[in-house]
């Protein structure tokens, strides 16, 4: 009936911090999506990932359609190379097309009003105004899958969050040149 | 009794994170891309959170318009495996 086995660990220090005694690294997996490996593994998934779009949608002739599945895939595979410890990618991976459903019903739903008069009738004094709180729940509506997370871990998730879609932004650009000089190679001798 | 102990636990808690929060947000403004416009002496929570979802809206404004390039070019010509091959040679 004694308590003994939470606090066996003296070397942490911290008196409340039960979940932070394991994860220790959190520097690190930021610095990893600037690396050339990572790019060049993502790029080949992507290029993988998007001849399967080519190939399954032959039919559908809309280019928005058509850029969205590549955007889908290109997500998808941001995802993967997360390794899934990150809740973002685990979020995208878990399902992509019902949050977007979700979020242009919310969107329909409240007007653009409703944030002040919110804003109005909160006169109790917190320690954080009002704005800051709203400014963090935007924020967890754009990292996917991070609606209702502490401030802590948003900021964590966003930040590696950012240097994922960093990466993607470079993988996907320089596929695109190398598409293009080779389109164009290829069109010149006729 | 319970409900002073538990307030103070939730001060206290509070002030650790408040730091850990701070400590991140430095973090995060040093990714955006005007970190070195920024004088680093102190960090407005508001600001950093603002620039943060205005870059990661940026960030997908990219991802957007490059994939609909991406789908452009592939509508004109399909990824042959011999390209596949080249691109792949090209980026190692």
């Amino acid at each position: 009936m004694a308590i003994s086995n939470a606090e066996g660990d003296p070397a942490t220090g911290n008196e409340g911090g039960g979940e932070r005694k394991r994860k220790r690294r959190a520097d690190p997996p930021v610095a990893k999506w600037r690396t050339e490996g990572e790019q060049k593994t993502y790029s080949s998934k992507l290029i993988e990932a998007i001849r399967r779009v080519r190939r399954s949608s032959a039919a559908a002739a809309t280019d928005h359609s058509r850029s969205r599945a590549v955007r889908a895939a290109a997500d998808r595979a941001l995802a993967v190379a997360g390794r899934g410890r990150t809740r973002w990618s685990r979020a995208i991976l878990s399902g992509r097309k019902l949050k977007l459903w979700v979020r242009a019903r919310a969107c329909r739903r409240k007007p653009l009003g409703s944030i002040t008069a919110a804003s109005a009738s909160h006169t109790t004094p917190k320690s954080k105004p009002p704005t800051l709180e709203r400014k963090a729940r935007v924020l967890g509506r754009l990292v996917p899958g991070c609606r209702k997370l502490p401030l802590l871990t948003l900021l964590e998730e966003a930040s590696d969050y950012i240097a994922a879609l960093e990466m993607q932004v470079r993988a996907m650009s320089a596929i695109a040149e190398i598409l293009s000089a080779a389109g164009a190679a290829t069109a010149e001798p006729m | 009794m319970s409900s002073r102990r538990s307030r103070s636990r939730q001060m206290s808690s509070s002030r650790i994170t408040d730091e850990q929060i701070n400590d991140l947000l430095t973090k995060l403004q040093a990714v955006l891309p005007e970190a070195h416009l920024r004088s680093t002496d102190r960090v407005s929570a508001a600001k950093v959170l603002q620039d943060t979802c205005n870059y990661i809206r940026s960030l997908h404004r990219e991802v957007d318009d490059l994939s609909e390039r991406l789908s452009e070019l592939l509508a004109n010509n399909d990824i042959n495996s011999a390209q596949a091959a080249i691109i792949r040679s090209l980026l190692r």
